[in-house]
């Protein structure tokens, strides 16, 4: 008898859960980080108040915002995604454009989608100027990508 | 699922009870039998009937088929080897992928049990090699994409043949002889990983014969068989 509760109870052990059961990174596909500096005094924050964000035939995705940084997502369907920005209603168009790679992560995570040749064009209303101004690579959220200055 | 589990194996328990043991204390004059009782030795064939039933009930498993042969080398000894096929559905979050090969696994038996008179009754402990030939086709993914502000696309299947996996697999179980040389098994194996070949750009989630391959490297699996020996010789 004892032999069998023995057994019983490594079997129970085999079925229990697993650390790949869960996918404890998040977001495994990143977002974009803008943030935003003062045009004259280029490495100070600057907020900006009065914000609204949109994607092109979108919702609104921030409404009335004061904000120095913030992350969107971008359109994994697509080659590029056209945001608006808009500042005291001016709007300012700013389009992403890249191309996608889907890269395996694990089980629970599945396929994270990479951003490869990414450049940025913007219609310059209130924003004056954005770096970089070469195509980046976007893979993680770990800093700001995109430094916008007004 | 793992509940299912836990519960066929709650339901394929056998319980082995004893009464009149023998206390060796109060029995100083150990009379010597000289009677030998004499056990079938011979090849022993038989199928894990878990399996079909696996592939009725979880519409993961698809199918799996397994033919289990063991050859008893001395008293305790028992050459063992399974053979089988399996094909296993891996369902995640983001990707369905779908494992089809084959399997066998070989290596020995020993059993660890005394038994009374003529009976012929086994608890055992088994270490077993395992080498399987398979291919994956993931049939769909989706990118694991956090928010809903767009929409997100799958894509189409893919399939990586000539994958293999090598492992070792240590199992305990029991045996009971039912009737005459048919015997009823059950086992439960713990099973590490030694190599497995992996997709481009995926992993191997389930490899036919060592179940799911966890990200420890390691896995389980059970068998449960019907088998009947073929007796050659009475030793």
């Amino acid at each position: 008898m004892k032999k069998t509760v023995g057994l019983i109870s490594i079997l129970l052990l085999f079925f229990s859960c697993e650390k790949d059961d869960f996918c404890t990174q998040n977001p495994v596909t990143p977002n974009l980080i803008l943030r935003f500096y003062d045009s004259t005094n280029r490495n100070t924050i600057k907020k900006v108040d009065n914000l609204y964000v949109w994607a092109e035939g979108k919702d609104s995705l921030f409404v009335n915002a004061s904000l120095d940084s913030l992350y969107i997502p971008l359109n994994t369907a697509a080659l590029e995604t056209v945001y608006y920005f808009s500042k005291d209603n001016t709007i300012n168009q700013f389009t992403i454009s890249y191309s996608t790679t889907n890269e395996y992560v694990s089980r629970s995570c599945g396929y994270k989608v990479i951003f490869n040749e990414v450049s940025f064009t913007s219609n310059n209303s209130w924003i004056n100027d954005f770096e970089p101004n070469i195509p980046i690579t976007i893979e993680n959220q770990n800093k700001a990508h995109v430094q916008i200055f007004h | 699922m793992y509940k299912f589990f836990i519960s066929i194996a709650l339901f394929f328990v056998f319980v082995i009870g004893y009464s009149q043991e023998i206390d060796a204390t109060k029995n100083k004059e150990i009379i010597k039998d000289s009677m030998v009782y004499k056990t079938a030795y011979g090849l022993r064939l038989g199928m894990d009937i878990s399996k079909p039933i696996l592939a009725a009930a979880n519409d993961s498993y698809n199918s799996g088929i397994e033919i289990v042969v063991d050859y008893r080398l001395s008293k305790r000894f028992f050459l063992a080897t399974e053979i089988g096929f399996e094909e296993h559905t891996s369902k995640e979050y983001y990707t369905n992928s779908t494992a089809k090969g084959n399997y066998i696994r070989l290596g020995f038996n020993f059993n660890a049990y005394e038994n009374w008179l003529d009976m012929n009754n086994e608890i055992f402990v088994g270490y077993r090699y395992g080498f399987s030939k398979f291919k994956q086709t993931l049939n769909s993914f989706s990118s694991n994409i956090s928010d809903t502000y767009f929409s997100t696309t799958t894509f189409t299947p893919n399939t990586t043949s000539d994958l293999n996996a090598h492992w070792s697999e240590l199992m305990v179980g029991f045996k009971v002889e039912t009737l005459k040389n048919i015997f009823v098994s059950f086992s439960a194996s713990y099973k590490i990983l030694m190599s497995v070949k992996e997709p481009t750009n995926f992993k191997t989630l389930y490899a036919p014969g060592f179940n799911r391959i966890f990200e420890s490297k390691t896995g389980f699996g059970f068998n449960y068989t019907i088998a009947y020996t073929i007796p050659f010789v009475k030793k």
